[in-house]
């Protein structure tokens, strides 16, 4: 089993989220699974952070719970002032509403709404939000805005995912496998989408990806082993996605 | 057990909720159909077997009086097999505490109620001796409905002398199956005794010694019974015969050939419903199954299994869902079925019953409920069949929306992201939404055609009581009477206003077709009494001629302007012939009137008062009913408020036993119908919702997906609903109609409501059972998993 590595404190940087000892067992029939073993973490505000691990690393559970999706079985988190494992369920909903943006493999488009609709279905519920235009300029497809889900390429509604991610000016974009399903023009296109996002609005970048070439572009990699942040890997300079090797 | 067995159960056991819910419906199919076919059959075997055992008589006759060797003309009529004579006569009785008119018929049986015809059930205690003028047995729901015991004694009147009768027995018998007062629209067994009492001592008590005024026969087998009726009435005539009737107008057996027609009518109306909402559930639940089973399908197909086996898999579960219905609606129809024989046991007074509910019934239910669901299942059997391995192994295309009618509409009424959705996947998949507005429209249509048998038979009510007959009290004589009666009546505390009834017994004729009836008269200046259309208009009696009624003119194939030939009944046998002058639609009854100018024109001489209709001031009520008590002629008295609350209570009767039945039928299908539509709208959405979950939607805001769409749909199906009801209580008015009366179409505006409350209630709840699952949706599972 690798060693527990706890994130430094980075004196002068602000934090985004601070995890201290945070345990996910997931109980399925007679079995356990220990997903999370004790991670502590800093997450800083505007970085761009890769998780990186193989399957049942335990990435995916933390992203889920940074997210507000899930509750650790035991330890705390912060998001900034807020300790996000004290909040009640409609809490952590009005968290998400409120902080954070996500973008996932399959994209989790609305099928039955146009791409601006789609975006709408964020800024309605947002207090300050760019409008859906504006949103989907960002990622280039204001064009396209009265298309169906069904009428798009996936790299075209993965961008419609990103721009209904940014759309709310989160504080916070979690991206589980953004890429996963596009071929590697399309998604060097969505991750150049997200650098921007990350740099226009200050928005901290979490990432999970399988594809270590996505790495180079991050400020920190957390490498993921069987439920532990076994390594952390910290860029000196960071490539843009244009650069990257896929 | 094989795999795909296993698999079967497993699918049922997972879909166990929509499954019991179309269960439920099938199950309300089989309910209703085993209950009516049940109680019909349990009824007519009942039937049958008292007729058969206590010798209910073919033909009937009444006369003013005969002696009794006419008896022996009679059966020595061609086709005659037994003819018997007896005494019918009315007696006003006595009750203490009792201020109300209450009279009873009395029988005469020879010794011990020993007859060869229509013969006594005694259930209690013994016949009466045959010269015992104390002596009688009463009929069991009279004795019940007025707390009379063995042994009691009554005070009566019988041919205007008074005499305290003995309860010696307490029984029953097939021509009294059913029985009405004369002059009474509803059976009152609390006012109207049926007694029996022996011959000799009745023939002494109606000063009717060796004569008798009535006669019942029993034909040989093969007989022709209009030709045997033709020669009675002729050898009748002379002693005042009134017409001889077969058992189909003899009131009794009518009354319940109309109740059993009436429930065979139900069978083919209610449970076709049913059947046809749990085909379109099977459609649309399995049809769901196979598209989200699709790479299973794909998978099994390249593992070798064939085309017959998969479609056989997937009838399976259709025949299970259908089992599973007719097993719950089999016990549940015997139940019911039982509960409402007995009900009619009570009401129609039998000695005995058999419930029995034939294999046949349960057989042709069963088959008719696997039938619907079969069908049902044709669709999505024929998609898995045609599903090939590749193709089926591949995840499905994603639903396209593209931007229509419906998306231009939502952009033009400015909808939220959430109204499209809503909108838009109603209009994505039209064929299911469209069984949800049916099935809930259907249920809906349902309740509310059976609970305008209650609006229509209010409607009846008014359209009688306050209508046609708007008299206090109605006296009938025992015989008819002159003029002079109606000044000694109007001399009378407390009567305000006095009109004569005056009806002849005739038989209308039309080529081939002939009719007997009453020909009823008013004069011009009659307020008490008026015809009343269904639409309740007064319609009055035409200066000439005759006015029919149209039920009347339908079975003689009369139209205004037509002639028909009268024959006088009873006495005179004369005939002529007069134009049919004008039709009234009316409600109740086959019914002829004429002025009494032109009766007494037919009968060429002023025609004798049958029955008084009066006015009266309510203060003198008791006094007045004394006094009309103690006159020899009265027969007996008929208030028109006391007939009128039996008929509410009735009527209320009936609501608690049927609405029951029905609110719970009609739930059933809202309830079954917006389950399954919930869960598949779940099942389909949950990915979505947990999307917007993810998003920051509320679960309360991501339930309004989920619920707005049913909301909807039910909406829309409400007034789909009160039009489709609108239709089936026409269609149901029309088929439970008989020749005794016919229900208006009423429908009370209020009933709308109610309906559509109760039926927005089962979905509401429903839906918000389904809407649970909302809070429980694990948005990280959801997400993990492609769509």
């Amino acid at each position: 089993m690798p060693p527990a590595v706890k994130t430094q404190p980075a004196p002068g940087r602000e934090t985004a989220f601070v995890g201290d000892n945070l345990r996910k067992i997931y109980v399925t029939g007679e079995t356990e699974v220990q997903a999370l073993r004790g991670v502590d973490l800093e997450i800083f505000a505007g970085e761009i952070l890769v998780l990186l691990g193989p399957s049942g690393s335990g990435k995916s559970t933390l992203l889920n719970i940074v997210g507000g999706l899930d509750r650790p079985t035991s330890g705390r988190l912060w998001y900034r002032d807020t300790q996000l494992t004290s909040l009640d369920d409609a809490d952590l909903t009005r968290f998400r509403r409120k902080n954070i943006g996500f973008i996932f493999q399959f994209y989790n488009l609305i099928p039955s709404l146009t791409a601006e609709e789609n975006v709408r279905l964020v800024t309605d519920i947002s207090e300050d939000p760019m409008s859906a235009e504006e949103a989907l300029d960002l990622v280039g497809l204001a064009p396209r805005r009265h298309h169906f889900p069904a009428q798009l390429s996936g790299g075209e509604q993965q961008r419609v995912a990103v721009a209904r991610a940014i759309a709310k000016r989160p504080g916070v974009l979690l991206c589980d496998e953004p890429t996963g399903a596009l071929d590697s023009a399309t998604g060097v296109r969505v991750l150049e989408t997200l650098a921007e996002a990350n740099r226009e609005l200050g928005t901290t970048l979490i990432l999970i990806t399988h594809n270590a070439g996505i790495a180079a572009m991050a400020d920190r990699v957390f490498n993921f082993l069987d439920g532990r942040i076994a390594s952390i890997q910290t860029n000196d300079t960071r490539i843009s996605a244009a650069e990257m090797v896929w | 057990m094989n795999a795909l067995n296993t698999k079967l159960l497993r699918d049922l056991w997972r879909l166990r909720g929509q499954a019991f819910a179309i269960g439920l419906v099938i199950g309300a199919a089989m309910a209703t159909f085993v209950m009516a076919m049940g109680v019909h059959h349990s009824l007519t075997q009942t039937r049958d077997a008292y007729y058969d055992r206590y010798q209910y008589g073919d033909v009937f006759v009444s006369m003013t009086r005969a002696p009794r060797s006419v008896a022996g003309r009679v059966e020595a009529i061609e086709g005659v097999a037994v003819a018997e004579g007896r005494i019918e006569q009315f007696a006003t009785l006595e009750l203490p505490g009792r201020i109300e008119p209450i009279r009873a018929i009395i029988n005469s049986v020879a010794s011990g109620g020993e007859s060869r015809l229509n013969n006594l059930v005694i259930l209690r205690g013994r016949g009466p001796v045959i010269d015992n003028e104390a002596e009688v047995v009463i009929d069991k729901a009279f004795a019940d409905a007025n707390d009379i015991e063995l042994g009691a004694r009554i005070d009566a009147v019988i041919y205007g002398s008074h005499s305290r009768l003995e309860v010696v027995g307490i029984g029953l018998a097939p021509d009294y199956i059913w029985s009405i007062a004369p002059g009474e629209l509803v059976p009152d067994a609390s006012r109207f005794g049926i007694f029996w009492m022996g011959e000799k001592a009745l023939e002494a008590a109606s000063g009717r010694t060796g004569a008798i005024n009535a006669l019942s026969l029993r034909l040989e087998h093969g007989a022709r019974e209009p030709e045997v009726i033709r020669h009675v009435d002729s050898i009748v005539a002379q002693y005042g015969g009134t017409g001889a009737v077969g058992r189909q107008d003899h009131v009794s057996n009518a009354f319940l050939t109309s109740e059993l027609d009436q429930l065979e009518a139900m069978t083919t109306i209610i449970p076709p419903i049913f059947l046809l909402v749990s085909t379109f559930l099977v459609y649309v639940v399995l049809g769901r199954t196979i598209r989200t089973e699709r790479e299973e399908i794909g998978l099994m197909k390249a593992f070798g299994y064939g085309n017959g086996a998969i479609g056989w898999h997937y009838l399976k579960f259709a025949i299970a869902v259908a089992l599973i219905g007719i097993a719950m609606g089999s016990a549940v129809g015997w139940w019911m079925g039982l509960s409402m024989t007995e009900q009619y046991a009570e009401y129609y007074r039998f000695p005995f019953l058999f419930y029995q509910v034939s294999t046949n019934v349960f057989a042709t239910g069963a088959a008719l409920a696997l039938g619907s669901a079969a069908i049902g299942a044709i669709g999505g059997v024929r998609a898995a069949v045609s599903l090939t391995p590749a193709v089926a192994m591949s995840p499905p295309p994603p639903p396209i929306y593209r931007a229509g009618l419906i998306e231009r509409l939502g952009s033009w009424a400015k909808l939220s992201s959430v109204g499209n959705m809503i909108v838009r996947h109603i209009a994505r998949w039209p064929g299911r939404s469209a069984v949800t507005v049916f099935g809930v429209a259907l249920s809906l249509g349902l309740l509310f055609a059976t609970i305008q048998f209650i609006d229509s038979s209010r409607a009846m009510l008014d359209n009688y009581f306050f209508r046609a007959q708007r008299q206090d009290l109605s006296v009938t004589f025992i015989e008819p009477q002159n003029e002079k009666i109606l000044t000694e009546l109007a001399s009378l505390p407390g009567v305000i206003r006095v009109e004569a009834a005056r009806a002849v017994p005739v038989l209308l004729r039309n080529g081939a077709r002939s009719e007997r009836v009453a020909i009823e008269s008013a004069g011009e200046t009659d307020r008490l009494t008026a015809r009343v259309d269904a639409n309740g208009y007064e319609v009055p009696i035409p200066a000439s001629g005759l006015m029919l009624s149209r039920s009347l003119a339908a079975k003689l194939d009369l139209s205004p302007g037509d002639r028909t030939q009268v024959e006088l009944l009873g006495g005179r046998q004369t005939e002529t012939t007069l134009t049919v002058a004008s039709i009234i639609d009316e409600l109740i009854g086959t019914r002829a009137y004429a002025t009494p100018e032109a009766l007494t024109h037919l009968t060429r001489d002023g025609t004798p008062v049958g029955s008084a209709n009066l006015l009266i001031d309510p203060l003198y009520r008791d006094e007045l009913i004394a006094e009309l008590g103690d006159m020899p002629q009265v027969l007996g008295l008929t208030e028109r408020d006391a007939a009128m609350n039996l008929f509410e209570e009735i009527i209320e009767e009936n609501i608690m036993s049927m609405m029951g039945f029905y609110i719970s039928f009609a739930a059933a299908i809202a309830v079954g119908v917006v389950y399954n539509s919930a869960r598949i709208l779940f099942s389909e959405r949950a990915h979505e919702l947990a999307t917007m979950r993810v998003l920051g939607y509320h679960r309360s805001e991501v339930g309004l997906v989920l619920l707005g769409e049913l909301a909807l749909l039910v909406v829309v199906a409400v007034p789909v609903g009160c039009l489709t009801g609108y239709w089936l209580a026409q269609l149901m008015v029309t088929m439970f109609s008989s020749d005794l009366f016919r229900l208006p179409f009423a429908p009370d505006r209020s009933s709308y409501g109610f309906a559509s409350l109760v039926i927005l209630a089962a979905a509401g709840a429903t839906a918000l059972i389904v809407a649970r699952r909302v809070a429980r949706l694990d948005m990280v599972r959801v997400l993990k998993a492609r769509d």
